[in-house]
């Protein structure tokens, strides 16, 4: 009963999230990467040569073209390139999100802290996370992992959500600011509630739908660091990933020999980040309705 | 006798206070320019009255409010509130004295937060104070919202302020300032944003309040009819100064500060009254 007002707006929500062409494709896209996601933890249950790691077929020796076995082909030692994709959608889907959740936690406490709290501390950190996002995260994980050897995945994706939070924490400190002297709060405050509890029940509701929008386009840039790391040789070895599966491809000399190969990693990295920025970019419209007018009449 | 008497029936009294705003400082001035909001007022209010402050936008009748009820504090001057000072008020005496002191605000479309229910919004201050236990709170909160007219008060519950109409959500607001029974109320032009059938309730529902509470109230205005009205006294601001105190009738029919009678000029209808 007390949650049918937010039943319905989550409803008329998603009716205007899913008639934009970009949402629709967005979802339809996802949708697809998160059945091979789901679908890699079954496919080693089929054979154990369809693991993705350590499952070598006993026949191939060399990197094979599509067949009825493999049906993208496999890699240079035998192991199957569909089971490689599929895994690597289900890293791409787990590196993608935590650290978009990590950072996006992080961006908005900081966000709001600096916001409500203002002067001298809202001061320091923000300059802290100017320093930040001036920072290369990639130039940044490569030196680290060139210092400290490779990384296991979860750092990797820590390390990214620490360098892509300041992005997050001035949007939200700047609806922080907007909410800040609005009635509700100063109502609160003369009622004597606390800073926290402030911050936690009349602030946080308010800016959260703006952090799940912000948390779509740090997925697309987690997963593009990731691939990139991985490709240039600085993932985590033992994770199959797309960005590994095009590090492998070019390590063995098969970049202009397989195609089936190559193409595959690629092609997903690619469409799953632009999933991810089209479900953002719909989101948008949803939680602001200047856009949706401009939509609707260009 | 009956001067010591007078003094003891004080509640809310304001001693010289000035408020400035600082305008935003430049990089190499040392000095900020000021605006003086508050002039050194003086004002002292009674135990059970209704008082009513006039002035036009600017006049600093709202952060006269703010800074009862401490949003604020005055850059210099004093506010005694049953003859303690409140200047120097921090953590558990300040809560105390929020529970004594409340606010109704200007704006019933802002004074609500979207995202709590009614029931959510009018307990708030239950729980922040720490009064009662989980069902006498709900209990009281139906009461309140009974007796501000959201009857039956279970209706209103659950549903959300986007749901309700200006007039409701004003007395959903006037809900969450009484629900403490406060002993003064500082209620900021609360029916300005509404139309004038609407305002003339919740005019009568603060008489209403005031008769069965005893509570206190500042009634800030813009409107002279509504503080002819609602009030026993009424003071005029004009640019952070109070020019003039008196009774309520006597501020009308016999205005001694020329902006008192520019005022009554400028309204329409006591013209033909007088």
């Amino acid at each position: 009963m007390q949650n049918k007002y937010f039943v319905s707006r989550f409803y008329k929500g998603w009716q205007i999230f899913i008639e934009n062409p970009l949402g629709k494709t967005g979802v339809i896209i996802l949708s697809v990467f998160m059945i091979m996601a789901i679908a890699s933890f079954f496919v080693p249950l089929i054979d154990p040569m369809y693991d993705p790691m350590t499952g070598i077929d006993p026949d191939i020796k060399l990197s094979t073209g599509p067949g009825l076995t493999h049906w993208l082909g496999t890699d240079n030692v035998g192991r199957d390139i569909l089971a490689q994709l599929l895994e690597g959608a289900k890293v791409a889907f787990i590196v993608g999100l935590s650290s978009a959740f990590f950072s996006i936690v992080i961006g908005t406490l900081i966000g709001m802290i600096a916001g409500y709290t203002g002067g001298i501390i809202d001061a320091i950190l923000m300059r802290f996370a100017d320093i930040i996002m001036v920072l290369p995260s990639l130039v940044i994980l490569l030196i680290l992992a060139s210092l400290f050897g490779q990384f296991n995945i979860w750092i990797i994706v820590f390390i990214i959500a620490i360098l892509r939070w300041p992005a997050v924490s001035r949007v939200i400190r700047s609806q922080t600011l907007s909410l800040k002297h609005r009635p509700f709060i100063e109502a609160s405050r003369v009622a004597g509630a606390s800073h926290v509890r402030i911050v936690l029940r009349h602030i946080m509701p308010n800016v959260l739908p703006l952090a799940f929008l912000y948390m779509t386009f740090r997925v697309t840039s987690a997963i593009l660091v990731e691939a990139a790391l991985s490709f240039l040789g600085f993932g985590d070895p033992s994770q199959v990933s797309w960005g590994m599966m095009l590090q492998w491809v070019w390590k063995s000399g098969h970049m202009f020999q397989a195609p089936y190969w190559l193409i595959p990693p690629g092609l997903c990295i690619s469409l799953l980040t632009l999933a991810f920025y089209m479900l953002g970019r719909a989101m948008d419209e949803v939680l602001d309705p200047r856009l949706r007018k401009e939509g609707q009449t260009g | 006798m009956e001067k010591a008497d007078s003094k003891s029936r004080i509640l809310v009294e304001m001693k010289q206070v000035t408020k400035a705003y600082a305008s935003r400082k430049k990089l190499f001035t040392r000095s900020s320019p000021q605006v003086l909001a508050l002039n050194s007022i003086d004002l002292s209010i009674a135990k059970g009255e209704v008082f009513g402050l006039v002035g036009q936008s600017g006049s600093g009748k709202t952060t006269t409010g703010r800074l009862l009820v401490k949003l604020e504090s005055p850059t210099a001057g004093e506010i005694f509130f049953n003859k303690t000072p409140i200047s120097q008020l921090k953590g558990p005496g300040l809560k105390t004295y929020r529970s004594r002191v409340q606010m109704i605000f200007q704006d019933p479309y802002q004074s609500l937060n979207p995202h709590l229910s009614i029931a959510e919004t009018v307990l708030e201050p239950l729980i922040v104070q720490k009064i009662g236990t989980p069902d006498t709170r709900t209990e009281k909160v139906v009461h309140t919202l009974d007796t501000v007219g959201l009857s039956p008060g279970e209706a209103f519950f659950n549903r959300y302020p986007h749901q309700l109409s200006g007039g409701q959500r004003q007395r959903v607001a006037i809900a969450r300032a009484i629900v403490l029974e406060p002993q003064f109320i500082v209620a900021d032009e609360p029916t300005s944003m509404l139309d004038a059938t609407i305002a003339i309730q919740l005019f009568q529902l603060l008489e209403q309040i005031k008769e069965t509470f005893g509570m206190t109230f500042l009634f800030i205005t813009h409107n002279l009819a509504a503080a002819r009205y609602m009030c026993d006294r009424i003071a005029v601001i004009h640019d952070g100064h109070i020019v003039e105190v008196n009774t309520a009738d006597n501020i009308i029919r016999h205005p001694e500060h020329p902006y008192t009678k520019q005022l009554i000029k400028v309204q329409p209808g006591f013209k033909y009254t007088r």
